[in-house]
């Protein structure tokens, strides 16, 4: 019994290594299973395929069928048309329980990019049922992937690995801006600048509901090229104060090396607004809004990078403490689904052995009964009992022996002698 | 253990470890922690129900009707079923925090204050019984449910609060913490107050109207009575200060917030501190559970 793993992630290599060896599309997943398929029949397969990693997971029932490591790189440098050594640097291996444990550890955001994201556990269950929509899946792939689900499960709620928000944009909305207001949806939104920062914010925003999207730029031309990619609307700098009082949420992003909003332009934008709530976001850097607005009234909300940074900064502290604890949940559900894989491969020996020998003692007793007749009913009994335990106490030791072996892995040497010893066939 | 022998005690305990739970979630919150703490909360609840319903069969009155302490109780009664529903709903958040130490300080309260039984009206009627009980009953529970819109001002107006503080100085989210937005907190706050005046109002004018059916009964009650000239100042101010509401502007919520902390806290306060003094006999009040007589051709 084998199980596999190559894989090339942004631990091990760089972005353009990594976007050539990708599956873009689950038509390109689906060939790329039809080559598996051809090139391994044996083999069960799951191809994972992120921005952030590429990984083939292999199992066989039979170690010797098994694809090695450099058989796979071929089949990727085959498919992508990219030579091996290309990436084979970059494309580890791992075998056994370390195949397995880096799985779990992959679907429990422990190898993430951002500690303890949610989305790569659905991006594995995703990627989970592509193999099976391809019929490359099989009892151990099935049992791995079921697995890692379940674990990931259990590392979100036994630890805090995936509590608090880490990206600037996420604790700026979820943490603070959510505790603001009740809803979004008929919130109007300003952006002031067309910084990258603005567009995330703006798809945390998009996801709490909002519809109204201002953009507001030194070059209408700017203002009308990112308007047009957020579904909003674009109007000149000069209507920048008429559009800072109809705005509930601000997100400023602009490169200007000196604050665009100090505190008399913004008392004369609250004269107009009234005090209402607003919920400044200052991504600038050098900052967009003088510090001292957020105190002209009670409900100016004002945020900038560093305020939402340190926030950020302790929350990712607190989720890498809770890597230790997630480790642990790993650790033990990897020995307990190898424990479970072993136990499969000495289960038939098992099984024949005891068949062979129940089977030889009762053919033995039919032959002694056969000559003692006079015996009552309760006598045979007794006899075919005690010769029951006598078997029984001598598959003791040898089973006994081959489960202990099958704690520590596949006890190939065990099965052999026992096959050799005892005659037991390959069924 | 006979239901008969649970008292104040009980279910004090029982509040009072759930509120510490509450407050150890602001360290680590873990599910084991809100397990015991809605188990001594249940409990406490079941506690305080039983201990109600044997005093209202012993006095035969409802217990918004038997005595300031119970009425008290009723008060906090339906202070902790709000908070069980509400952290069995939504399990991060913080209500308990808010809640239960006014629950608390209501109970405690409950002690000082009278237990004996009113016995609103005597007559010989039956429908004048009937009459003074129903009107006794709507005076009673129209100022509980007043008191309990107060209580939910008070509580959400402190949320506010602490959530409008968090925001300004720019602070995380602490765990055990969780409140709801700003906007939600002053809309809920709003409907406390606008729904509680008017029921206070209510609850006043039904006991001015039994007032004056005692007139020409031989123990009158006495508008001069300190309990109720008391009330009357509160209520007015009360009145003021909603019309104040009314007026301002929704956007200001921490003004309005600091307004309902300071009117409703004043309210509790004032109610809970004469409760205790009629019932310590500093005050000489009807409402220290006197028995006064009614004519019955007033109520027939």
């Amino acid at each position: 019994m084998n199980l596999q793993v190559v894989y090339c992630n942004h631990h091990t290599a760089d972005l353009n290594v990594r976007e050539k060896l990708a599956f873009s599309s689950e038509d390109q997943l689906t060939r790329a299973y039809d080559q598996l398929r051809t090139s391994f029949p044996n083999s069960e397969m799951v191809v994972i395929s992120t921005c952030n990693r590429i990984e083939l997971y292999t199992a066989q029932q039979d170690s010797e069928q098994a694809p090695t490591h450099q058989d796979l790189a071929q089949f990727f440098s085959d498919f992508h048309k990219l030579p091996v050594a290309d990436f084979f640097e970059d494309f580890l291996e791992r075998t056994g329980p370390d195949a397995v444990r880096h799985l779990f550890q992959v679907a429990s955001s422990l190898d993430s990019m951002v500690l303890g994201e949610p989305q790569i556990v659905n991006q594995v269950k995703e990627a989970y049922e592509i193999a099976q929509k391809n019929e490359a899946c099989g009892p151990l792939t099935n049992a791995m992937f079921q697995g890692a689900i379940q674990v990931s499960k259990r590392v979100r709620t036994d630890t805090r690995l995936a509590e608090g928000r880490i990206s600037i944009a996420s604790v700026a909305v979820g943490d603070f801006g959510k505790s603001i207001f009740e809803r979004f949806s008929d919130k109007t939104v300003l952006i002031i600048g067309a910084g990258e920062m603005a567009e995330e914010t703006l798809i945390y925003l998009k996801e709490e509901g909002v519809k109204r999207i201002i953009v507001v730029n030194r070059h209408i031309e700017r203002a009308e090229h990112l308007a047009e990619k957020l579904s909003g609307e674009a109007f000149p700098f000069e209507q920048l104060n008429d559009w800072m009082a109809e705005a509930d949420v601000i997100v400023s992003t602009t490169g200007a090396n000196r604050p665009i909003v100090d505190v008399e332009r913004f008392r004369a934008v609250r004269e107009k607004s009234g005090k209402k709530p607003v919920f400044i976001l200052d991504l600038g850097a050098p900052r967009d809004f003088e510090t001292a607005i957020g105190d002209l009234d009670d409900n100016i909300f004002l945020y900038d990078i560093d305020d939402l940074e340190s926030t950020c900064e302790r929350n990712r502290k607190a989720r890498h403490k809770e890597v230790d604890k997630a480790l642990l949940i790993i650790d033990e559900a990897t020995d307990n689904f190898m424990q479970g894989v072993y136990h499969q491969a000495t289960g038939p020996i098992i099984k024949r052995l005891r068949e062979q020998w129940h089977e030889l003692s009762e053919q033995e007793m039919q032959r002694l009964f056969a000559k003692l007749e006079h015996l009552e009913p309760n006598d045979l009994q007794t006899i075919e009992k005690s010769i029951q335990q006598i078997v029984n106490k001598l598959l003791h030791p040898p089973l006994e022996a081959l489960r202990e072996e099958a704690r520590e892995g596949t006890p190939h040497g065990l099965l052999d002698a026992l096959k050799r010893l005892f005659h037991l066939r390959d069924s | 253990m006979s239901w008969t022998n649970i008292s104040v005690m009980c279910f004090l305990a029982s509040y009072l470890v759930a509120c510490g739970l509450e407050f150890s979630r602001l360290r680590k919150e873990s599910a084991i922690t809100r397990a015991f703490l809605l188990t001594f909360g249940f409990a406490g609840l079941i506690a305080h129900t039983v201990y109600l319903f044997v005093r209202s069969s012993h006095s035969d009155l409802p217990p918004l009707l038997s005595s300031s302490h119970d009425w008290l109780l009723v008060l906090a009664w339906l202070g902790v079923v709000v908070y069980l529903f509400l952290t069995t709903v939504d399990r991060k958040l913080a209500i308990g925090l808010f809640l239960l130490p006014v629950i608390l300080l209501l109970i405690a309260g409950s002690y000082f204050v009278s237990d004996a039984p009113i016995e609103l009206i005597q007559t010989d009627s039956q429908n004048a019984r009937a009459v003074s009980r129903n009107v006794g009953m709507l005076h009673a529970g129209l100022l509980v449910l007043g008191a309990t819109g107060v209580l939910a001002g008070l509580v959400l107006s402190l949320m506010y609060l602490v959530q409008h503080r968090r925001l300004k100085h720019k602070s995380t989210l602490q765990k055990g913490l969780r409140l709801p937005s700003l906007a939600k907190l002053a809309r809920l706050n709003w409907w406390a107050v606008v729904i509680s005046v008017p029921m206070l109002t209510l609850g006043m004018a039904s006991g001015v109207w039994l007032g004056f059916q005692t007139k020409k009964s031989d123990t009158p009650i006495s508008f001069a009575d300190p309990v109720i000239v008391v009330y009357g100042i509160v209520w007015l101010a009360l009145v003021v200060f909603l019309t104040r509401l009314l007026r301002t502007r929704k956007t200001d919520g921490k003004r309005v917030a600091w307004w309902t902390v300071l009117a409703f806290g004043f309210m509790l306060i004032t109610i809970l501190g004469l409760q205790i003094m009629a019932g310590g006999s500093s005050l000489e009040s009807w409402h220290d559970s006197q028995v006064f007589f009614l004519p019955t051709e007033r109520l027939v």
